[in-house]
C-alpha cells in the first residue's frame, strides 16, 4: 500500500503531463477540424508526419526552431491536402484519412531508411530545451506543455466568443444555412483542418522531442486515442482538457504498477481509460453529440 | 411609381423543362404581394432567380428600378432581398442570438460584441412582438418559434423586400393570425412582402395583389378586390376540373368502436403531456382532430401506435392493425433513398424478397391508381416533388388495408390538386368502413373531411362534436371558425 502511494509523486506527475501533451493536441485539433463539419482520422498521420520531420530537421541542422517551424510547415501543407480532398473533391472523410495515414506511416518509414540507412529510428537528438525561469515547477517548466495549458482557454474563447468560432461551428452543424447566410463554407472548413494540423503538430514535435529519436511506430495509435478523447470531450476545450489528463493518469499508473510491481494486474489499470470511454460513450455520464453535418461533404 | 421588383421575360430553363417561361409582372412597393401556383408551376424557381441562388437564362431583373444581376444569394441580402425558407435554414446547436447573427456579427475588439448583438435583436423581438428568447437554444423550440426565429434573422439585417416561401404551412389558425399581424406590421413599416403560397383564403385575407404561375409561364394577375377563391383555384389548377370537393358525407352507423381512450393521461419529462382524454374511434367515422399544435396530437397518435402507454385513465385499443401517414412524411414517412416500390416493402411485416420485377409492379400499381408523378419506378423517394412523395406514402398506407389509419397533417406543404385527391382517399378508406384520425392545422381540411370534431387543448379534450351537431353547425362555418379557434385557444374553458 506504501508503495502505491509513493507513485503520486512530482515524477509521476510529470510523467502524466509527458503523456498527456501528444493526447491533448491531437484531440484539440480534432476539434478544430470537427466543428468545421471535417471528420479528421488523420490525426494520427499528422502526428507522425510532425514528429519525423522534426527529428529530421533536427538532427540535418542542429536547429531546433528551424525543425519546430519545419514540422510545422509539413503538417500545414499536408493538412492543406487532406482538405483538398475533403472540402473541394468532397471525398468521404474516413477513407481519405485511412490513406492519410498509411501513406504518412509508409513514407515516413521509407524515409528513414533512406537518410539513415536503418528501418527502426534515428540518430538521437536534443530535445526543446526547459523555461529555465520556471524550472522549480517540474512539468510547467516545458515550453510545449506551457502551450497546451494556453490552448485551453484560447481555444474555448476561439470557438464561442469570435466571430471565427461561430463561422466554423456553423459550417459544421449545418452548411447551407452558413452559405444563406454569405458565410464562405469552405473557406472555414479548410480553415479548421489547417489548424487541426498545425496544432497537431505541436503533439508530434513533443513525442519526437522528449523522446530524442524518431522511432517507426513511435505514434502508436495516440492519434486514435486522441479522437476518442475528443468525442467524450464533446468537442469542448475544457471538457478535453480533463479527458485527456485521465487518458494520461492511467497510461501514466499502468506503467508505473509495471514497474513498481503491484497485486492490482497492470492490464486491469491498462484497461480502465478505455470502461470509462466505454461508459461514456454509452451515455452513462451523458451524451456526446457531434456537429450535425461531420463528416458530410458540401 | 417605381415598382419594387420587376421582373421582365424571364426566362429559365432545366433540361427540357422550361420552369419560368417568358414571366413579367412587377410587384408595387410597399405592398403584399401574393404569387400561387401548384407545386412545379416555377413559383419556386422564380423567387430563387430574384434571391440570387439561380441565375435566369434570359430576361431582366429590376429592383427599385435598378437592373440587377444576384449571383449569390448574399448580393440580394445587400441588394435589400431577403428571403424567410420553408425548410428553416436554422442551426439547432446555436442559441437564438447565433442563429440570428451568424454572417453578419457586431465585433468589438477581437470577439464578438454580444452585448450589441442582445440589445439590437431584443428592439425587434419587442418592435414585432416575437416572444422570443435570445439565448434559448433553437432545437428547444416549436415550429412556430423556429419560424419567428428565421423572421427574426430577416428582420435584423434590414431588408426591404422581404419574400415568404409557404409561411403558414407549419402553423395552426392562431399562428396564422399571429403571422399576419406580424405581416402587416412588416408594411405598415415600409416592406415590400411576397408571399408565395397555396392556401386561397390566406391569399383573400392579406393580398393586395396576386399573381398566378402555371407551367412556368404568368396565367393570371389581378388586384385582391377582383378575385375569390373560385377564380383563383381554376386559374391555379388551369382545368374546369376544379370544384371543393365531395361534401357527401355516409350516414354512419358508427357501432364498432376501434378504440377508446377514457380519462387517458400521460407526462413526459415532469411536464404533464396529456390530461384527460376522452376520444372515442369508431369504424366508417373520420375523428379530425383539431388544436393547436403541441396540444398532444402527438402524443396521441403515438399512444395509438402503440409507441406510448397511457399512464392515468384507460386506453383500450381494439384494432388488429394500424396505418398512419405521419406529419413530417420526409423523417417519418419514407427512405429517401428508397424507390416507391421499396418504401412499400419495407413497410410491410414479415419476409419479403424485393425482386426488382415485384418492386415494379408494387410501385406500378400505386403510381397509377393514386397518381404519383414520377420519371420511373426507379428514382428515389427524395426526388419526387413533396405532392407525390405525400401521394405515395398515402397510397401505401392506404393499401395496407388497416383497421384504423391515422392521417396526420395529410395536406401539409402539398399543391392544392395533390390535397383534393388526398381529401377524396381519405373520404374513400372512411366509406369502406375502416376508421380514420384525422390530425391537421388547416381547419378547412377537418371542416370538410370531419364526421366528428375534438377540439384539443393542453392536452385535454376541451369538446366533442358528435356527427349531426356537426353538420348542423357547419352550415354558418363563419361562426364555427371563430368558436372552435377560440376553444383552441383555450378560451371559455373553466
Amino acid at each position: 500500500m506504501e508503495n502505491l502511494l509513493s507513485i503520486f509523486s512530482v515524477v509521476f506527475l510529470s510523467q502524466v503531463f509527458r503523456m498527456f501533451t501528444p493526447y491533448f493536441f491531437g484531440a484539440i485539433g480534432g476539434a478544430y477540424s470537427e466543428r468545421g463539419g471535417v471528420i479528421n482520422i488523420a490525426i494520427e498521420g499528422f502526428l507522425i508526419s510532425s514528429a519525423f520531420s522534426f527529428a529530421v530537421v533536427n538532427i540535418f541542422t542542429g536547429s531546433i526552431i528551424l525543425s519546430f517551424i519545419i514540422a510545422m510547415l509539413v503538417n500545414a501543407v499536408l493538412s492543406i491536402l487532406f482538405a483538398i480532398f475533403t472540402v473541394k473533391l468532397k471525398t468521404d472523410h474516413i477513407v481519405t484519412g485511412v490513406g492519410f495515414n498509411l501513406l504518412i506511416a509508409g513514407l515516413a518509414d521509407f524515409l528513414i531508411a533512406y537518410f539513415f540507412k536503418t528501418s527502426s529510428n534515428t540518430p538521437r537528438f536534443e530535445e526543446i530545451p526547459t523555461i529555465e525561469v520556471l524550472s522549480f515547477l517540474p512539468f510547467l517548466s516545458d515550453p510545449l506543455i506551457i502551450v497546451a495549458f494556453a490552448t485551453v482557454p484560447l481555444s474555448a474563447f476561439v470557438f464561442f466568443k469570435t466571430r471565427f468560432g461561430l463561422r466554423l461551428r456553423s459550417v459544421g452543424e449545418n452548411p447551407q444555412a452558413a452559405e444563406s447566410l454569405g458565410v464562405k463554407v469552405r473557406f472555414y472548413k479548410i480553415a479548421g483542418v489547417v489548424l487541426c494540423g498545425i496544432i497537431t503538430s505541436f503533439g508530434g514535435i513533443w513525442l519526437a522531442s522528449y523522446q530524442n529519436t524518431y522511432s517507426q511506430g513511435m505514434t502508436a495509435g495516440r492519434g486514435y486515442i486522441a479522437l476518442a478523447a475528443m468525442i467524450i470531450g464533446k468537442w469542448k476545450p475544457v471538457n478535453i482538457f480533463f479527458v485527456c489528463l485521465m487518458f494520461a493518469f492511467f497510461e501514466a499508473l499502468e506503467i508505473k504498477l509495471q514497474i513498481i510491481g503491484s497485486f492490482i494486474p497492470s492490464q486491469f489499470i491498462q484497461s480502465l481509460p478505455y470502461i470509462v470511454t466505454i461508459l461514456v460513450l454509452i451515455g452513462f455520464i451523458g451524451k456526446t453529440r457531434p456537429p450535425a453535418a461531420d463528416g458530410v461533404p458540401y | 411609381m417605381i415598382p419594387a421588383i420587376e421582373f421582365k421575360n424571364i426566362t429559365k430553363q432545366f433540361g427540357n423543362l422550361k420552369a419560368n417561361d417568358n414571366v413579367s409582372f412587377a410587384i408595387r412597393k410597399n405592398s403584399v404581394h401574393c404569387i400561387l401556383g401548384e407545386n412545379g408551376a416555377g413559383k419556386s424557381t422564380l423567387m430563387k432567380i430574384l434571391y440570387g441562388a439561380y441565375q435566369p437564362d434570359s430576361g431582366k431583373l429590376f429592383v427599385d428600378g435598378k437592373q440587377q444581376n444576384f449571383h449569390t444569394p448574399h448580393d440580394a441580402i445587400n441588394a435589400g432581398v431577403a428571403m424567410v425558407w420553408q425548410h428553416f435554414m436554422l442551426i439547432d446547436d446555436f442559441s437564438v442570438l447565433e442563429n440570428v447573427i451568424l454572417g453578419n456579427e457586431p465585433i468589438s475588439g477581437i470577439k464578438i460584441d454580444f452585448k450589441t448583438a442582445q440589445k439590437k435583436i431584443n428592439d425587434v423581438i419587442t418592435k414585432f412582438n416575437l416572444g422570443l428568447n435570445p439565448d434559448d437554444k433553437v432545437e428547444k423550440l416549436s415550429i412556430a418559434e423556429q419560424q419567428k426565429v428565421e423572421l427574426l434573422k430577416i428582420l435584423y439585417r434590414k431588408p426591404s423586400i422581404i419574400i415568404f416561401d409557404e409561411p403558414t404551412a407549419v402553423l395552426s389558425p392562431v399562428e396564422v393570425d399571429e403571422f399576419f399581424n406580424i405581416i402587416t406590421k412588416l408594411k405598415d413599416s415600409g416592406n415590400t412582402i411576397i408571399l408565395i403560397t397555396h392556401k386561397l383564403r390566406e391569399v383573400i385575407q392579406i393580398a393586395e395583389r396576386v399573381t398566378v404561375l402555371r407551367q412556368g409561364k404568368k396565367v393570371y394577375e389581378a388586384e385582391a378586390t377582383e378575385i375569390d377563391e373560385d377564380i383563383l383555384g381554376k386559374e391555379i389548377v388551369g382545368d374546369s376540373s376544379f370544384e371543393i370537393a365531395s361534401e357527401t358525407k355516409l350516414e354512419t352507423d358508427g357501432e364498432k368502436k376501434v378504440a377508446i381512450l377514457e380519462k387517458a393521461g400521460l407526462s413526459s419529462g415532469g411536464y404533464s403531456k396529456l390530461n384527460d382524454i376522452n376520444l372515442v374511434l369508431r369504424a366508417g367515422e373520420i375523428s379530425g382532430i383539431c388544436g393547436v399544435e403541441g396540444n398532444g396530437q402527438n402524443e396521441i397518435v403515438d399512444i395509438l401506435l402503440q409507441l406510448l402507454s397511457v399512464e392515468n385513465g384507460t386506453a383500450e385499443l381494439n384494432y388488429s392493425s394500424v396505418s398512419v401517414v405521419p406529419d413530417d412524411r420526409i423523417k417519418k414517412g419514407m427512405i429517401s433513398e428508397y424507390t416507391i416500390g421499396e418504401n412499400v416493402i419495407t413497410r410491410k411485416m414479415g419476409f419479403e424478397i424485393a425482386l426488382k420485377a415485384k418492386l415494379k409492379k408494387l410501385s406500378e400499381i400505386l403510381i397509377k391508381s393514386y397518381d404519383i408523378r414520377t420519371p420511373d419506378y426507379f428514382t428515389p423517394m427524395g426526388n419526387l416533388s413533396g405532392g407525390n412523395q405525400q401521394k405515395a406514402i398515402v397510397a401505401r398506407e392506404i393499401e395496407n388495408q388497416s383497421e384504423l389509419i391515422i392521417f396526420s397533417h395529410p395536406t401539409r406543404g402539398v399543391d392544392l390538386k395533390s390535397s383534393l385527391f388526398i381529401h377524396d382517399e381519405i373520404i374513400h378508406v372512411r366509406n369502406s368502413g375502416r376508421a380514420v384520425l384525422l390530425v391537421s392545422s388547416d381547419l378547412d381540411e377537418l371542416f370538410k373531411l370531419s364526421d366528428r370534431l375534438i377540439v384539443l387543448y393542453n392536452g385535454q379534450t376541451v369538446k366533442e362534436y358528435e356527427p349531426l351537431e356537426l353538420k348542423s353547425r357547419l352550415k354558418d362555418a363563419e361562426s364555427f371558425t371563430v368558436e372552435v379557434g377560440k376553444l383552441m385557444v383555450g378560451a371559455g374553458i373553466e
